[in-house]
């Protein structure tokens, strides 16, 4: 049994981020391996260390301090299950949570969840568009496209990036890095959702959480040329573009 | 400063002209940014001259219809009416229907105009033509790469009405988000909603947007809603409630054609019955009806001249192919597109489905968007359905989103080219054909689907009667 636990869907679920849960599920539900979504809330009683892969989207601010708080609570269970491999997909608001702080546009610094070693400053304008990244994923190089909305510019520190942005701004616009990777967690900017239409992630990512179990042989592949064509037709139209 | 005006107007009305001569586009919003650009304030001096009042209509949904369908209204009792009546919004959309009015000396000799604004064009045109009376449609989320979040529609336009509120408030009771402006109003606002239905759904499950308290960010308790967050919402904490109606419209019946409801209004009730179908369309015609009691238009006579009501272009726009009904609907963002669906799969017989998707600046860049509607329930009931064809610049997108919500995949053809895919949605064998397209994939559609097939103008006399 898969078991995919959803943070907050009431509360960050702009951008149809909701779409990476639905990646997951189907191609689960495709291969005939059960999967279970569970759906936390703000004071829901949750242990991590039952999860397989955590998701957490983006947010409007008002609903991203309301959590940030409930969130705080749980961050020793949550830090240990990092430790012990539980995968993670954090977008855009959920991705800056998981860093050392925010600063806003006033100054005023938001402390954050420190669970990855970064930090994010409010950029004078938004950071819109369509953006092409190209990720490693078990030494093999992807191409992966999404769509990128936020006023944050964040700075790795001792992580790895997601990625190498090929058109778009990424993390900050400057160091043309995209997202941030650290152990089995994986942040990333990209809406899109950004799972359906890359299905390798989405795929690697199931991997690394089954994979967690002793004799699990692999996945079984799927018919992805839907998927495959849309990421292709858009990193075409983008890249000509540069 | 009279000289830049009249030069602005003559400008404006060459570029008219010239647009119309040339057959470029119809000429709704370069007039009108040639002659701002010449002079600024050129509406606040024009607008200066309507004898009766102006009524801005805003919101995020049924802006167009609610517009058109009350300057019929005022038409319809004799009134000279000035409105932007395609659907071009922004400032340069409101100055172009003023200058088309507009003598070339910038006389206007009309008593009211009835403006389509939209939200983040609000402030400005808002402080410009110093409306009477503004009607509040809904707030849903919209194009976020363009408004940015939800919230920030909301404030932008109640700072426009905290800084000049003597205007009469309209506003949709269901929707907490809207019935909130009421505290920034000076004047008790005119509300109006629909009443619990059949259709209802009976439990608060499903409410996904503004499920929030405006005032005090508690969590609301719904008695019951229609469709996103609109329905009959309490605060549990400040006692913030959907206010009672002055005219709402009970025992809603959405039929493919048409929709009828009652409408209660001063303890009289009267049988309402529009010519083109969905609930949205019941929220446009009561949100009319009570602005046009501002005008001092009872909804009785109201009701009598929307019999005959003519839907704007792609809203539930009706066409018949070789005897089959063809429908073209606008859709453009998450609560437009899950009413669009909840007509689709209520419709009887088989149906061929055209879903185009264009990510050009109009239409938002973002399709993200299309996580967010609800295309399960294409896949629950996929039988009904023969195929989707995918198109517009972002069709493959949509076929994508399709497949995941579990359409099975020989159903879903991708066809880039929206001709085409007309073509091919035209020549299926569904008893029904659905064109669904965003807003600058529906213009190519209906110039194309317009050659090919008969666009089905209703008075009111091929309506089903009144039981």
């Amino acid at each position: 049994m898969v078991k995919i636990y959803h943070l907050y869907p009431d509360l960050l679920d702009l951008y149809g981020d909701r779409g990476n849960v639905m990646a997951l599920v189907k191609r689960c539900e495709w291969r005939n391996l059960p999967v279970q979504v569970k759906e936390i809330r703000i004071g829901d009683i949750v242990d991590f260390s039952g999860a397989d892969i955590v998701f957490m989207g983006g947010g409007s601010d008002r609903e991203q301090n309301l959590l940030a708080e409930d969130l705080g609570q749980r961050l020793e269970n949550l830090r240990q299950a990092i430790e012990g491999g539980l995968v993670m997909l954090a977008i855009c608001g959920g991705y800056q949570l998981l860093g050392s702080y925010y600063l806003a546009a006033d100054g005023a610094k938001v402390t954050g969840l420190g669970l990855l070693d970064f930090y994010t400053e409010a950029g004078p304008d938004r950071l819109i568009g369509n953006v092409g990244v190209e990720i490693e994923l078990n030494g093999k190089k992807v191409l992966c496209s999404g769509f990128e909305n936020h006023s944050g510019r964040t700075f790795l520190g001792r992580v790895q990036p997601l990625g190498r942005v090929l058109a778009g701004h990424g993390n900050n616009g400057q160091d043309g890095l995209e997202g941030a990777r650290y152990r089995n967690v994986f942040c990333s900017y990209l809406h899109g959702p950004l799972l359906p239409k890359n299905p390798a992630l989405a795929d690697y990512l199931l991997s690394l959480a089954l994979g967690r179990e002793e004799g699990w042989k692999g996945l079984g592949s799927l018919d992805d040329t839907l998927e495959n064509t849309a990421n292709e037709v858009m990193l075409k139209r983008i890249m000509n573009k540069r | 400063m009279l000289v830049r005006l009249f030069i602005a107007i003559m400008a404006g009305k060459f570029v008219m002209w010239l647009s119309r001569s040339l057959g470029q586009g119809s000429g709704s919003s370069l007039p009108g940014m040639v002659a701002l650009r010449i002079c600024p304030g050129l509406l606040e001096i024009l607008a200066r001259q309507i004898k009766e009042g102006i009524i801005v209509v805003t919101g995020t949904n049924g802006k167009t219809t609610t517009s058109n369908m009350l300057a019929d209204i005022l038409s319809s009792e004799g009134q000279r009416v000035v409105t932007n009546r395609k659907g071009a919004n922004l400032a340069t959309g409101v100055a172009s229907a003023f200058l088309q009015s507009a003598t070339v000396l910038g006389r206007l000799d009309y008593e009211w105009a009835v403006l389509e604004v939209d939200e983040a064009a609000f402030p400005f045109v808002y402080s410009q033509v110093k409306p009477q009376a503004v009607v509040v449609t809904n707030f849903f989320r919209d194009q976020l790469d363009r408004y940015g979040e939800l919230d920030a529609t909301v404030d932008l336009i109640k700072k426009s009405l905290l800084d000049r509120g003597h205007a009469q408030l309209i506003l949709n009771a269901d929707d907490p988000l809207v019935a909130g402006l009421a505290a920034v109003a000076e004047k008790q606002p005119v509300y109006y909603g629909l009443g619990e239905h059949r259709e209802t759904c009976a439990r608060g499950v499903g409410v996904k947007e503004a499920r929030f308290c405006p005032h005090c960010s508690q969590e609301l308790n719904y008695a019951y809603y229609h469709y996103s967050q609109l329905g009959a919402y309490s605060c549990p904490r400040c006692g913030f409630a959907r206010p009672v109606p002055a005219l709402e419209a009970i025992n809603a019946e959405d039929g493919l054609e048409f929709v009828r409801g009652t409408v209660i209004y001063e303890q009289e009730q009267l049988e309402l019955t529009l010519p083109t179908g969905g609930l949205h369309n019941l929220y446009n015609a009561v949100a009319a009806l009570a602005a046009a009691t501002v005008a001092g238009i009872s909804p009785r006579a109201g009701i009598g001249y929307l019999r005959g009501y003519h839907a704007a272009t792609g809203r539930m726009d009706r066409f018949r192919h070789r005897g089959r009904l063809v429908l073209l609907n606008l859709v453009k963002n998450p609560a437009g597109f899950n009413r669009g669906l909840a007509i689709l799969d209520k419709a009887p017989g088989s149906r061929d489905v055209l879903i185009a998707i264009n990510d050009n600046d109009a239409d938002g860049r973002d399709v993200s968007w299309l996580w967010d509607v609800d295309f399960e329930i294409l896949g629950q009931n996929n039988a009904g359905y023969n195929f989707f064809i995918c198109s517009g610049r972002r069709g493959e997108d949509m076929a994508v989103r399709l497949k995941y919500a579990g359409v099975p995949a020989d159903k879903i053809k991708v066809e880039r080219n929206l001709e085409q895919a007309v073509d091919r949605a035209l020549g299926g064998r569904g008893e029904r054909v659905f064109l669904l397209a965003t807003y600058t994939a529906l213009w190519p559609v209906e110039l194309y689907l317009r050659d090919k097939a008969e666009r089905v103008m209703t008075g009111g006399q091929d309506l089903p009667s009144v039981s």
